[in-house]
């Protein structure tokens, strides 16, 4: 017998008893009789929000029969087999309807039955806002009512909304499970066809939160699929009937996990047996897509910001790890989410308890993640908010990164019961918290065993790190689809807009392209923004049309066009928050750099807060242009104009931070050695004319390039 | 040389909100040229004007406000007095009492409060929150609930709390949706965007994008409000298409202008007068920038602005 055939028989079998029960009733009542769910503006809910017609009387109903046989077609296919699903589920809530008849109330204490509209009214705004993250419908009896009881109670506590039918509900009451909406517990009732009053629940948050067309099946499936997160835990034994409704809950977008082995075929996220009942929350949840908010971390010390700055000193330091003397790391890696166990934190070593109180020792924390979208871009991301997390716990300082950390634990702490596992939970909370668009499963080893830790930083994490570093420097602009806006600035320079690419960062210097990538994903409304590249219109100044209508739909029609590598022609703009402005200096057809730190005087005969105020605010000022100091080695820094051969002078200290990386492009671009060595800064020349006659001697190229205007 | 006149035409129109039921229902927004630019069109509906009330009675009103409420005792009664002033299109209802730092009263008593303003006054109804986002995340929800069928605006959904309030007022409660912002055009447009992915019709959301007394960093919110109209006019910006209103009074009677007494500031003239002006001069700003309504609570002030509305519009 085939999965399909299991699903006709039972609506078969649903069918014929509908059919009996409807003519009963006919026989009894009369066909004019009445039919009707108490307080619900909405008929029969399921039937009308399937057709978009309202059942009044048996009449009526027997004619909704009508149409309910029309559903069940019987080819040995998917979609047969849901619609039989779902003409079960409608069988179902006649069969229930017929016991409200002349205002009976068949279900008491605790069973609810039916719902009111107005619980549903009450229960959708939480179920919009995330408050409610899932609900369950838990259908049968349970092994035994141990079983039972827990599985309810780890949804409970997770603020799922539960609803209960069939013997599970005996079982809650012999363990005196608190049971109720406000608790959010709700037994429907000890038939399987009451299972019906929670596809109502389903339904009618769809008519009234979705606003979808009574009758419109298809808007009402995709509806219940990406917005009501309900999934179905049924307990073997299962019969041919429970099968039909299963159906009729995976038509819906509903997961069915069963402890069932026999006679079952598995379908991968949709019917999926856990033999292990305890297991039945973690596997609903991923089958589902549930993702449960921490609201509070579960460590023995306070974790604000208000600690970020703490300073924990020798004196008060119970441990300390330093990875300038010992072995030493921190890492985020990406895997498999069947490689994860969610919430796993694993100390693999000695505690904190084994350590001589002022030691010194080796520690490696893993946070090994998870996700559908999560990209291995992310980790170094993700990798140094680190940082701040261990900074916010009291009694704990942290510095650097990567393989190069310190932190220490204060004795305050260690004596308030602080141990290495509560790293992992801290780590655990935040990044499940702050990157919860991206990480759906996340686990932590922390490693202080310090043989492990020095393997596993030679063989795991450096290696990583390499692989990152390679990365960025294979990342160009040509190399990427996409590049992406930055409007955080926009609030106090509103016609500004950055355009982020890999080889031109933010002008803030904070937001590089990984970086734009990584908030997009994480907030797809906010500041960073797709931009596509597909419209070139001129390669020699990196201009494309899909840019140019991006920065004017961002810069709300401020700003019209605008290069990417030029700044003479069509300069991007600036907000104000530059590391570095770059300005022409018209005798050595060069452009000096300024950087927000120098105080001085620049060649131009201006500081950099009197250069600042012509190249901010959003406006294009040709000649004139607001950068990140990671551009000036980059080899797109105003390509267009020749190049950083035109860089002719700089201040001292920012020349020594980009000496490297620029003598580096230099080479490679011009095969000049020591190109920095041409480059005047303070110490040589303060105004054009001595600049200049230090240039002559050293020979810098821009004297030889043609004029830039 | 003849003039020749040239008309600015937009293709987009902002959308009409309609507040209320019935007879009195007010119509916001809907115009497509900047505003009081009848000379660009014609304005398709003048701006409102809304006057503020408050839960806590007239207990923290200036005198001269107090002044024409006398005899009036319960919220109810100030709310129907309120309402027959010259000029008045709606009322707005704030329940300031609700702010756990202040008299922290609990929701049942302000949805109750909420519930006998409504049943008092035959005009549309605005109910402000109390400005404290946990309360309001539970208050909101409670008073769309309770005064469903009345088509009442709620003020505010903000960034922190527009789950509750967006999906109770615009999904479960059908009521409207008052979303606030702090005077970034940007993040008036992320909440509008994150409103709409809730679910809810942008047809039913309001905006307020900040507000500030004249003097106060008002340029800001001028500036805002500007580009505002411009971005949703001119670009026709899908996500800025919904009508501004912007609370006055509650920026205006606080600042010193306002409320220095004649003995502290004796060169400044009547309390009232200075009061008056204040509110009169930053409504009539943001009314020309864009505001579709504002909220004013002086009956001369309101009968002014709306002397201004219905000479210019």
């Amino acid at each position: 017998m085939t999965l399909f055939d299991r699903v006709f028989s039972g609506s078969d079998a649903v069918f014929g008893l509908t059919e009996g029960a409807i003519n009963n009733a006919i026989e009894q009542y009369g066909a004019d009789k009445a039919v009707a769910f108490p307080n619900t503006a909405y008929s029969l809910p399921c039937y009308y929000g399937v057709t978009g017609t309202k059942v009044t009387s048996l009449a009526e109903l027997k004619e909704a029969l009508g149409v309910v046989k029309s559903l069940m077609t019987r080819e040995q296919k998917l979609n047969d087999a849901f619609m039989s699903g779902i003409a079960t589920a409608l069988c179902a809530e006649f069969i229930e309807v017929l016991k409200y008849i002349d205002g009976a109330e068949p279900y008491s204490e605790p069973c609810y039955g039916h719902l009111a509209d107005a619980v549903i009214r009450e229960l959708g705004v939480p179920l919009v806002t995330g408050d409610i993250p899932g609900v369950a419908v838990i259908l049968g009896k349970a092994p035994t009512a141990d079983e039972a009881a827990d599985l309810v109670k780890s949804y409970q506590a997770q603020g799922i909304l539960v609803t209960l039918v069939g013997d599970v509900i005996d079982q809650c009451v012999e363990k005196g499970v608190n049971m109720g909406a406000g608790v959010r517990v709700i037994p429907l009732g000890k038939d399987v066809t009451s299972v019906i009053h929670v596809v109502s629940v389903a339904v009618r948050a769809a008519l009234i939160f979705g606003n979808v067309t009574p009758g419109d099946a298809a808007g009402l499936m995709k509806y219940t699929m990406e917005r009501v997160p309900a999934f179905v835990n049924a307990f073997a034994p299962l019969d041919d009937v429970i099968v039909a409704c299963g159906a009729g809950a995976i038509a819906l977008g509903f997961p069915v996990i069963t402890n069932e082995t026999e006679n079952i075929f598995r379908v991968p996220k949709s019917l999926i047996v856990q033999e292990d009942v305890s297991k039945f929350n973690a596997t609903s949840l991923e089958a589902r897509d549930i993702k449960i908010k921490i609201t509070k971390i579960d460590i023995p010390v306070a974790f604000a910001s208000a600690f970020e700055g703490e300073i924990v000193r020798r004196k008060q330091m119970q441990v300390e790890f330093d990875g300038s003397r010992v072995d030493c790391f921190e890492l985020v890696q990406t895997k498999e989410a069947s490689e994860i166990e969610d919430h796993k934190i694993e100390l693999i070593g000695p505690d904190f308890d084994e350590f001589e109180k002022g030691s010194k020792h080796s520690i490696a924390y893993i946070v090994e993640v998870a996700g559908k979208s999560m990209q291995s871009d992310f980790e170094s991301v993700f990798e140094r908010k680190f940082h701040s997390y261990m900074n916010c716990i009291e009694g704990v300082m942290h510095t650097g990164q990567r393989d190069m950390i310190r932190v220490r634990i204060s004795d305050a702490a260690y004596e308030a019961g602080f141990r290495a596992r509560h790293i992992g939970e801290v780590l655990y909370a935040k990044i499940k918290n702050d990157f919860d668009a991206v990480v759906d499963k996340c686990q932590v080893k922390v490693i202080t065993d310090p043989e492990l830790v020095t393997k596993l930083r030679h063989e795991l994490a450096i290696p990583a790190f390499d692989k990152r570093d390679d990365r960025l420097k294979s990342l160009t602009d040509e190399s990427v689809d996409v590049y992406y806006s930055c409007i955080m600035c926009q609030a106090f320079s509103p016609s500004h807009v950055c355009v982020v690419t890999p080889e031109r960062l933010g002008l803030c210097g904070a937001v590089s392209w990984l970086d734009a990538k990584a908030t997009n994903e994480l907030e797809p409304t906010g500041p960073c923004q797709v931009i596509t590249k597909e419209k070139l219109i001129d390669d020699r100044i990196g201009e494309y049309e899909d840019v140019n209508e991006a920065v004017r739909r961002f810069s709300n029609g401020a700003l019209e066009e605008v290069s990417l590598y030029s700044i003479m022609e069509k300069p991007m703009t600036s907000c104000g928050c530059f590391e570095c402005i770059c300005g022409i200096e018209p005798f050595s057809n060069g452009v000096i750099i300024a950087n927000r730190e120098y105080a001085g005087m620049t060649p131009l005969g201006m500081t950099f807060p009197e250069l600042a105020s012509m190249t901010g605010g959003g406006v294009q000022t040709p000649g004139f242009m607001g950068h990140g100091k990671h551009f000036i080695a980059s080899k797109k820094f105003m390509k267009a104009e020749g190049g950083i051969e035109r860089i002719v002078w700089m201040p001292k200290d920012l020349k020594e931070q980009v000496a490297e990386r620029l003598n580096a492009t230099a080479k490679e671009l011009y095969g000049i050695d020591n190109f920095t060595d041409m480059i005047g800064d303070e110490t040589i020349a303060e105004d054009p004319e001595t600049l200049l006659a230090f240039l002559t001697e050293k020979g810098h190229p821009a004297l030889a390039m043609d004029p830039m205007m | 040389m003849p003039f020749t006149k040239k008309l600015q035409k937009f293709n987009a129109t902002i959308r009409t909100v309609e507040l209320g039921t019935g007879d009195k229902t007010v119509k916001l927004g809907g115009g497509n040229t900047f505003p009081f630019y009848t000379f660009d069109g014609p304005t398709a509906n003048p701006a409102k004007i809304g006057i503020e009330i408050s839960d806590m009675g007239l207990e923290s009103e200036p005198d001269c406000i107090k002044a024409y409420y006398e005899g009036c005792s319960t919220v109810a009664e100030i709310a129907k007095k309120a309402a027959s002033f010259e000029g008045v299109d709606f009322v707005v209802l704030k329940l300031e009492g609700g702010d756990p730092n202040g008299a922290d009263k609990p929701v049942e008593d302000l949805v109750a409060v909420a519930k006998e303003v409504s049943e008092a006054i035959d005009l549309p109804l605005v109910v402000e929150g109390c400005k404290n986002v946990q309360k309001d995340a539970d208050l909101l929800p409670k008073v769309a609930e309770a005064l469903q069928g009345k088509n009442v605006l709620l003020l505010s959904a903000r960034e922190e709390d527009y789950k509750n309030i967006a999906a109770a007022a615009g999904l479960a409660y059908d009521q409207l949706v008052g979303a606030e912002s702090a005077v970034d055009i940007n993040l008036a447009k992320q909440l509008n965007v994150l409103i709409k992915q809730l679910g809810v019709d942008l047809g039913k959301v309001v905006m307020n994008v900040g507000s500030a007394a004249a003097g106060y960093g008002f340029d800001y919110v001028i500036s805002t409000m500007d580009r505002v109209r411009a971005a949703a006019l001119g670009q026709a910006d899908d996500s800025l298409l919904m009508p501004v209103i912007t609370p006055i009074s509650s920026e205006t009677w606080t600042v010193k202008e306002a409320s220095a007494s004649e003995e502290d500031a004796p060169g400044w003239g009547p309390v009232e007068e200075r009061g008056i002006d204040m509110e009169v001069e930053t409504a009539v700003a943001c009314l020309t920038c864009g505001s579709d309504a504002v909220i004013l609570k002086h009956p001369t002030s309101i009968a002014t602005v709306s002397k201004m509305i219905q000479a210019l519009s």
